[in-house]
């Protein structure tokens, strides 16, 4: 018993009205029928997300919401977080900076965890960032240079506000730090 | 991911879906937040024929706290437990178990009412549900009636649900003058399934328990109540715990690739001496 349904979401700030089946989820709606593919499939289960997408601001795993039930909703994937340009946005530039990606499967779903984290604009230490990211795993990196991205975009957040200490000094310290082990 | 393809309708409101559950019998699942349906349909453990969203339905997302007991909506996510402040005042418990489900992306969608017709063994608000005594109000959009959670949770994914009820809300007791409460989960990593979780609750006066309740999850088919053991604590010090406790008797662990049932029986009883440890604590600092 299949059945057809249209569709329409907002996704990376453009509208896209689509009829595919009912049965899709938001993953396989963006990948297969929208052409974002950005967002990856991983487990399928919620636990390793490299699907992270924002509804209407807030991470859901997109394979474990089908996209007829957000029908209508504003969608953020991780090339989303761009100037429409290309520019990428400070979180993308502090990935790239702190070599926080390797194979990069898991990295559109690492940008939008963090991006979910930092929305509410509290900086948040080593330890809030590695718990906020425990929902997503990375199989290549070891996880350091990715909470170094993260706290490098939160400072370099409270530098356009405090003007203080510069994003790169900070991100040198950091990694001298992990050397000795204070992180991972 | 290769899902087979079904028929998705939108219910307008809990009567609605019950009555698409009558028109399509075993066929049709319910959908809420999705994050325990949608894996097994991912997986191709379940292959519904229809699904019936009921996750923009209105009614059920709401707190409220009235004589004596907090209402839980059954379409209040695990985030929205975990964050609010009328749940941590009125029972913390609640919010102490729903912040220890899977990850943020998982309480963002996931539903209270999902979690119990689910009925995880390992499940955390199932679990402390059985600690409080809890009632769930059931409708089949005719009629209405109320189940205790021991009477709702029958074994592993079955509830005394009928095929076309829905769990509409949860009647928690709020935490009593006097009353600690502490939750308790061992998993191998942050957000997993509980290879073990204990809920306690217990009421120190006089530096004696004087009442207790507490429940065991993820090591029975479904959560259980400790009844012995809470008779066995009445009249004794908080320090006392570790020796009134002997083996836990009634459960019957499973062996898989988490833990072996010896592991799990042996880290039940850790857990429920922290638990009820930490709850006198908790009572001797109200009193």
């Amino acid at each position: 018993m299949s059945e057809n349904l249209t569709v329409t979401l907002t996704v990376n700030g453009r509208k896209i009205t689509r009829t595919a089946g009912a049965h899709l989820t938001l993953l396989r709606w963006l990948r297969e029928v929208a052409g974002v593919t950005d967002p990856k499939y991983g487990c399928g289960e919620g636990i390793c997300g490299s699907c992270t997408v924002l509804v209407d601001e807030v991470q859901v795993s997109s394979c474990l919401v089908l996209a007829a039930q957000v029908d209508g909703a504003t969608v953020t994937t991780a090339a989303g977080l761009a100037e429409p340009d290309g520019t990428l946005n400070p979180l993308q530039r502090a990935f790239h900076e702190h070599h926080a990606a390797q194979c990069g499967f898991c990295t559109p779903g690492m940008l939008m965890a963090a991006a979910a984290m930092l929305a509410d604009g509290r900086t948040r230490t080593r330890a809030e960032i590695r718990q906020g990211l425990h929902g997503n795993l990375c199989r290549c990196t070891g996880y350091g240079p990715i909470v170094d991205a993260i706290e490098a975009t939160q400072l370099g957040a409270g530098q356009h506000s405090a003007g203080q200490h510069g994003a790169g000094g900070h991100g040198t310290g950091q990694l001298g730090a992990r050397q000795q082990g204070a992180g991972w | 991911m290769f899902t087979r393809a079904f028929r998705f309708e939108r219910a307008e409101g809990l009567a609605d879906a019950c009555e698409l559950l009558r028109e399509y019998g075993e066929a049709a699942k319910v959908i809420a937040g999705g994050q325990s349906l949608l894996p097994l349909i991912n997986l191709g453990l379940v292959q519904p024929e229809v699904v019936i969203d009921i996750s923009r339905v209105s009614a059920g997302t709401d707190l409220s706290a009235f004589g004596g007991y907090l209402t839980v909506g059954a379409l209040v996510t695990h985030a929205k437990l975990a964050s609010s402040a009328l749940a941590d005042e009125a029972q913390p418990l609640l919010g102490a178990a729903a912040r220890q489900i899977g990850n943020a992306r998982v309480r963002n969608r996931g539903t209270l009412g999902g979690s119990l017709a689910h009925s995880d063994p390992a499940a955390e608000l199932p679990l402390v549900m059985m600690a409080l005594g809890a009632t769930y109000e059931v409708t089949n959009g005719r009629v209405t009636r109320t189940v205790k959670a021991e009477d709702f949770h029958l074994s592993i994914l079955t509830t005394a649900l009928e095929p076309d009820e829905l769990v509409v809300s949860v009647q928690a007791p709020v935490l009593g003058p006097g009353w600690g409460w502490s939750f308790q989960e061992f998993s191998r990593r942050d957000g997993d399934f509980a290879i073990a979780a204990s809920a306690a609750l217990v009421r120190v006066a006089d530096g004696l328990i004087v009442e207790s309740r507490v429940a065991v999850g993820g090591v029975s088919a479904r959560p259980v109540r400790l009844a012995d053991v809470e008779t066995s604590l009445t009249g004794a010090t908080p320090a006392e715990i570790g020796d009134r406790l002997g083996p836990i008797q009634g459960l019957r662990p499973v062996t898989d690739a988490a833990a072996s049932a010896g592991y799990r029986t042996h880290l039940c009883g850790v857990l429920v001496a922290r638990a009820l440890a930490e709850a006198s604590k908790r009572s001797a600092e109200a009193a």
